[in-house]
């Protein structure tokens, strides 16, 4: 007896080519997180859509084997947002820099909370513009170029100050483990359909902003804080506020909310349709234009 | 308590009523030419309204305008055969316009009109409708009704046809407020008895076999993209586009479509964007201002080849200009806007009947050629209504395109999203196929999506996609000019969107005088249609009639080859309507006619 063999034909589509980053970026422990997240979760590449924005950030999709689009600068929520309501059977991420998010695109992330779709959003913060050479950003700290210490955003601060919100974490590219456990959360609190996931990696850029040796004395991870509750909404806001006083900065799981009820998933919206099998219910609605 | 300003008339029979209705924004005009507009088109008349309203909620002179004729009719006509108004200042503003028989119908709570102030031959119906009631139902929003009573027994429509509109139109506000109106109707019967009006002043006459629909453009559009397959929209609520956004939010969730209001323009055209990434039909529409925002995703969908319909129901500009008038001033910015240089096409319904086909047209030309598609409307397009023949939706077709199915991309050895073809237009996947994995972008890119700056690249890829317009040119893809009236004669017409209608009428008017003219009417402006070019080079002299002030339609026909020395402008551009005085004025003194 003869056993035939054949090897699977697979269609060759873009290749995953070097990253444009420097060594050393932040950026590459996102990359390293969320790629890997496709095989821990189990996520089909050809069932997901990683749309980035403009910048270093917005080059992540190059580097992850799954449907990539590279939206306007601080457009990567809106696209997102449309991708997903359209087809909820996708896996939808979001990916983009602090400038990107919250400068150019701030408008948006404030109305994605309120909406609530049910996509993972990484906002890579490395608190200046890399790729146009180091300018300040929404996120640089007091003494960057100019900037006065209490300009800063705290998009998990604005988060928190909207009641839609279900999921708002913080994360360290210094912290590879804590990165790849938030990112599996929020990919799978967007797939579970319970709505928009909120994730800010603080990812220094070395080339303008290389705050490496910093960082870890400021972070405080929260799942180490005794009696922190993420589902406690006044106190999260109560003890986010006292950090912030105290200039630490919170990681981990942030704030959850899984008692809202899930996301309202319109869609999918159908992809072809067929005119005849149609033509009955258009006569309905001809039929209302009628005297 | 009444005045009686004339013996009793004899009716006149019309095929052809002209009315306006007038007052503060808030009074009820538009509802009393709605419920008119309903009792003349069971007549079987073709009906077709306008509206001139200020951009506030209440206050204001705002007016609602009615034509109702056997021909079907494009745009008010010139003369007014029926004025209401419930102030004086829409009677100053109707004399210009005043049939020589015209009733007027006044409401005097404030005082009488002025002694001489209509012309001879006008009679005046006049009532202290307002006062009437407060008097009798405690509130003076029901004076619209009276008038309506008035007007309707003007008409000689029996009473009862109109009670039963009444109850059509109202039904949905249930009782008590039903039977107030239904009361103001009597009050405004009663006036008319008074005023002896008697079978009525006119005599309007009726056609029949009505199957006929009545809808705005916005509204045949909005069922033109829901046919063809359009499944998403997105918009932010701006006049006088914001009827899309209600329609399809009424209608696409029951075809498992999904109709959403986004918190600007920009988001908005980046979600219809991100929509159409996953293979769904996609539209979003606006006016001037939010085109103006949405300029870098039309740039970034023509740039990263993904289809996209943007609806520009063009207003009065520049900026916020004036919102509520019409005007084609946009057009400049549909051909010319977004960064860069990039294939995109734009299309001109004329009329309520156009508006449907094309919007079929460019729904399926969108992902045909993988581009940005514009309708180019205006105010009045998009808002007038008509009542036209039902539409034709047995030989619907929908092109998919180079849209690669599993089997097909399973069959590939390599799928270049960007893939340099003879024709511009790269085969497609959407996430979910298996193997079909593609980066979109609005980078430069190689065949494969990955970015670059590589310079013989861009030459051709930048050739590829201008070859998109030579495919649909040469494919006859592009919804298609139209020849209206006498096609040797050697004065020509053309004009678009709101400018359709007064032409078509202006042509019946000039024949009548002697005087041949040909209408080209181009369907699609960008890219210029070579028939449109060749009909100005071949006449002796062509009116391109626009509402704007800088020839920016006739500009954009001499940038493609039409002789400028052939071309007269008819521009309007004070934020009234074109009127087919304004067309046949100039082509008559052309002719040495005055």
């Amino acid at each position: 007896m003869t056993t035939l063999t054949t090897e699977p034909h697979v269609t060759q589509t873009f290749p995953i080519k070097d990253t444009i980053w420097c060594a050393g970026c932040g950026h590459f422990s996102v990359l390293n997180a969320l790629d890997g997240s496709f095989g821990r979760l189990g996520i089909d590449g050809k069932d997901a859509l990683v749309v980035a924005g403009i910048g270093c950030s917005g080059t992540i999709q190059n580097h992850v084997p799954a449907y990539g689009y590279h939206a306007l600068h601080g457009r990567a929520l809106p696209s997102a947002a449309g991708a997903k309501m359209a087809n909820p059977e996708l896996t939808v991420i979001a990916a983009g820099g602090d400038g990107d998010g919250l400068a150019i695109g701030g408008g948006h992330l404030m109305h994605t909370f309120r909406n609530n779709p049910s996509i993972a959003y990484i906002i890579m913060n490395n608190s200046t513009y890399g790729l146009t050479k180091g300018q300040a950003s929404p996120t640089s700290q007091g003494g960057f170029r100019g900037f006065a210490a209490r300009e800063q955003v705290d998009p998990v601060m604005l988060g928190l100050s909207i009641p839609a919100t279900t999921f708002l974490a913080r994360s360290y590219s210094g912290d590879g483990d804590q990165l790849e456990q938030l990112t599996d959360a929020a990919i799978r609190h967007a797939n579970a359909g319970r709505g928009f996931a909120f994730l800010e990696v603080i990812s220094p850029c070395v080339a303008y902003n290389d705050r490496y040796h910093e960082w870890p004395a400021h972070l405080v991870d929260v799942a180490r804080t005794p009696g922190y509750d993420p589902r406690d909404r006044a106190g999260v806001f109560t003890q986010l506020l006292s950090w912030d006083e105290e200039g630490r900065v919170p990681t981990g799981l942030l704030f959850l909310n899984e008692d809202a009820p899930l996301a309202d998933a319109a869609g999918p919206a159908q992809q072809d349709v067929d005119p005849a099998s149609n033509r009955e219910a258009y006569r309905k609605v001809l039929a209302s234009f009628q005297a | 308590m009444t005045t009686i300003d004339a013996p009793r008339y004899t009716a006149r029979h019309i095929d052809d009523l002209n009315m306006i209705c007038s007052g503060q924004g808030g009074d009820g005009s538009l509802t009393v030419t709605t419920v008119l507009a309903d009792l003349l088109r069971r007549d079987g008349l073709h009906v077709y309204t306008e509206r001139d309203v200020l951009s506030r909620i209440k206050g204001g002179y705002a007016a609602a305008s009615l034509r109702a004729s056997a021909p079907e009719r494009h745009a008010m006509g010139d003369h007014l055969e029926v004025v209401v108004a419930f102030e004086e200042q829409g009677v100053r503003r109707a004399i210009p316009r005043l049939a020589h028989d015209a009733v007027v119908v006044f409401d005097s709570s404030e005082g009488n009109l002025p002694e001489g102030l209509l012309p001879d031959g006008a009679r005046l119906l006049a009532a202290p409708m307002g006062r009437y009631a407060v008097r009798d139902l405690g509130r003076t929003l029901y004076k619209n009704m009276i008038a309506t009573g008035i007007v309707t027994r003007a008409l000689g429509i029996p009473d009862d046809e109109v009670r039963d509109a009444l109850r059509t139109r109202f039904k949905r506000l249930g009782q008590p407020i039903l039977g107030y109106n239904l009361q103001a109707l009597d009050l405004g019967f009663g006036a008319a008895e008074d005023l002896q009006v008697g079978e009525g002043l006119y005599n309007v006459t009726q056609t029949h076999g009505s199957e006929r629909i009545q809808l705005t453009g916005n509204e045949a559009l909005a069922f033109g993209f829901l046919v063809a397959g359009g499944r998403f929209f997105t918009g932010y609520p701006i006049t006088p586009a914001t009827d899309i956004l209600d329609w399809l939010q009424k209608w696409l969730p029951q075809f498992g479509g999904i109709a959403r209001q986004a918190e600007d323009e920009l988001a908005a055209i980046n979600m219809a964007i991100g929509a159409a990434l996953t293979g769904v039909r996609s539209m979003t529409g606006t006016s001037g201002p939010g085109l103006a925002l949405m300029q870098e995703g039309v740039s970034q969908a023509g740039s990263g080849e993904i289809p996209l319909v943007i609806v520009d129901t063009q207003r009065s500009g520049p900026s916020t200009g004036m919102p509520t008038k019409p005007e084609q001033s946009d057009i400049n910015l549909m051909c010319f806007g977004g960064n860069g240089d990039f294939p995109r096409i734009v299309v001109a319904p004329g009329s309520v009947q156009d508006c449907f086909e094309i919007g079929i047209q460019a729904t399926n030309l969108a992902e045909q050629f993988q581009i940005p598609v514009y309708v180019a409307m205006d105010q009045g397009t998009c808002q007038n209504l008509a009542t036209i023949e039902p539409f034709d939706l047995d030989s619907i077709e929908i092109d998919r395109g180079k849209r690669l199915t599993q089997e097909q991309v399973d069959a590939l050895g390599r799928y270049d999203r960007y893939a340099i073809t003879s024709d511009g237009v790269s085969p497609y996947t959407v996430p979910g196929t298996a193997h079909g994995m593609s980066l979109v972008t609005g980078n430069e890119r190689y065949p494969d999506g990955t970015v670059t700056t590589n310079p013989g690249n861009r030459r051709v890829m930048v050739a590829k996609r201008d070859r998109k317009l030579e495919t649909a040119v040469r494919g006859g893809h592009l919804p298609s000019s139209v020849l209206w009236g006498d096609a040797e004669a050697e004065i020509g017409v053309i004009g678009v969107g709101g400018a359709f209608g007064p032409i078509l009428e202006a042509l019946e008017r000039l024949e009548a005088r002697g005087i041949a003219v040909a209408y080209h009417q181009p369907r699609t402006i960008w890219p210029v249609p070579r028939d449109t070019v060749e009909f100005i080079n071949s006449r002796r002299r062509v009116f391109v009639a626009e509402l704007n002030s800088a020839a920016q339609l006739a500009k954009l026909f001499i940038r493609e080859g039409a002789d400028p020395a052939k071309i007269q402008h008819v521009l309007r551009f004070d934020g009234e309507p074109m009127r087919p005085n304004d067309i046949v004025g100039p082509i008559a003194s052309y002719c040495g006619q005055q």
